[in-house]
């Protein structure tokens, strides 16, 4: 209580203490207002941000919806067994990954980014030099520098539409998935910025508490 | 430094600012990369380039090609100085076949010999136990930052969702197939409807 004095209420007034102690409860009501302002605001972003996460979840239970019935498709398509964990790649390396900033204290913002950038696919010969045709030829060990490999290459060469239907909507997903983290991480902050506020309140006015 | 100099992995002639030193080539970007301390063409870096016989410098589309993209590495590059991380977080799945099959397609999936997989496939025959291990591993993790499990998977093993209360990795439930997904249950909106009490909105 007493770090929220108002410093007008120790300057000297000519009425003496009677004045000093008028000004330090209008101090502490003035203090009480601009809490109950500063909740209101927080309380306002609050609502907006449930509801900005209500609205993209939505979202991204449509996507991964679209993304079920396109993998479904693909299924038909190709095979029963020919879309699931046995086309699994032994090697995965990530093709995109997750940036994490920190905005402010304990609050942290995702963005999804590709990870590493794609070669563009090198056609002809590598070295301006006769091609052995007799006698074994030794190809280079790729270096691991490389770009990730798409995973549509697990299920085949030529895949159907659907299935890169599919890719495109779980990809979709994955940015919406970032966005919705960095919402509920926004959520949590906002909350307990709200609960701290709450406390502060009390302690001006254990009263209305 | 002039531009032929920037050609190959050329040494640098004795400034060694650590400073990012970027420029413009015809349509190339060069880089100044201190871990190595070379500059680095970017046909080098992206490895798609040869330069051909009598020293002239790469033209033509694929250095355009190759420079934009040099400089989308450039400023990846530039994003540590802005407090984003260098390599980045994983996206790790824990759910059914068709949920994790079709992320993996979005191109979270890790796997090599030497680092854990960053997905789990949960199947008839999976245990509470397993499920439960894994998602302690993955909240364990320091590259993780995203975990996606089905809210079904994630009603098994509620008490561990509800005792993480840290912001990384952030634990996002998606519904599955047979299971559409239910606001109620969910664990960050169950704290959030907790927030107020009729004696805060007096």
């Amino acid at each position: 209580m007493e770090d929220l004095v108002c410093p007008l209420a120790v300057l000297p007034t000519a009425g003496g203490d009677r004045e000093g102690g008028g000004s330090r409860s209008d101090c502490v009501s003035m203090a009480a207002l601009d809490l109950r302002a500063e909740l209101d605001s927080l309380l306002l972003q609050l609502l907006g941000d449930l509801e900005e996460l209500e609205g993209k979840r939505a979202v991204l239970n449509a996507r991964v919806e679209e993304g079920w019935l396109s993998l479904a498709k693909a299924r038909y398509a190709m095979g029963t067994k020919s879309v699931g964990p046995l086309q699994y790649a032994s090697h995965m390396e990530p093709q995109v990954c997750l940036q994490a900033s920190e905005a402010q204290e304990g609050l942290q913002k995702f963005e999804v980014v590709r990870s590493g950038v794609h070669a563009p696919e090198e056609v002809g010969p590598r070295e301006a030099a006769l091609r052995r045709r007799k006698g074994p030829t030794k190809t280079p060990e790729p270096q691991s520098s490389e770009a990730p490999r798409d995973p549509l290459n697990w299920f085949g060469i030529l895949v159907p539409h659907s299935l890169r239907q599919a890719q495109a909507s779980f990809r979709d997903g994955l940015h919406l998935a970032a966005d919705i983290a960095s919402l509920q991480n926004r959520i949590d902050w906002g909350r307990s910025q709200l609960r701290g506020l709450q406390e502060k309140l009390k302690q001006l006015e254990p009263g209305a508490a | 430094m002039n531009a032929h100099e920037g050609r190959g992995a050329a040494q640098p002639s004795g400034n060694r600012s650590p400073l990012l030193r970027a420029c413009l080539y015809g349509a190339g970007v060069f880089t100044w990369r201190p871990c190595c301390c070379s500059c680095a063409c970017p046909g080098m870096r992206l490895g798609e380039l040869r330069m051909p016989e009598g020293g002239v410098g790469p033209t033509g589309s694929r250095t355009a090609e190759a420079g934009l993209q040099w400089l989308l590495v450039l400023l990846g590059e530039l994003c540590p100085a802005a407090g984003m991380a260098g390599r980045g977080k994983l996206i790790a799945v824990i759910g059914d076949e068709d949920t994790v099959t079709g992320f993996l397609l979005g191109g979270i999936g890790e796997l090599n010999k030497n680092r854990h997989p960053n997905f789990l496939v949960v199947e008839k025959d999976t245990t509470i136990n397993e499920i439960e291990d894994t998602f302690r591993q993955f909240l364990n993790r320091d590259d993780i930052g995203i975990i996606l499990i089905n809210q079904y998977i994630a009603e098994m093993v509620r008490h561990a969702l509800d005792a993480h209360q840290h912001s990384i990795p952030a634990v996002l439930e998606i519904p599955s197939k047979e299971h559409p997904y239910d606001a109620a249950k969910d664990s960050i909106l169950r704290r959030a409807r907790g927030m107020f009490t009729a004696e805060d909105l007096r």
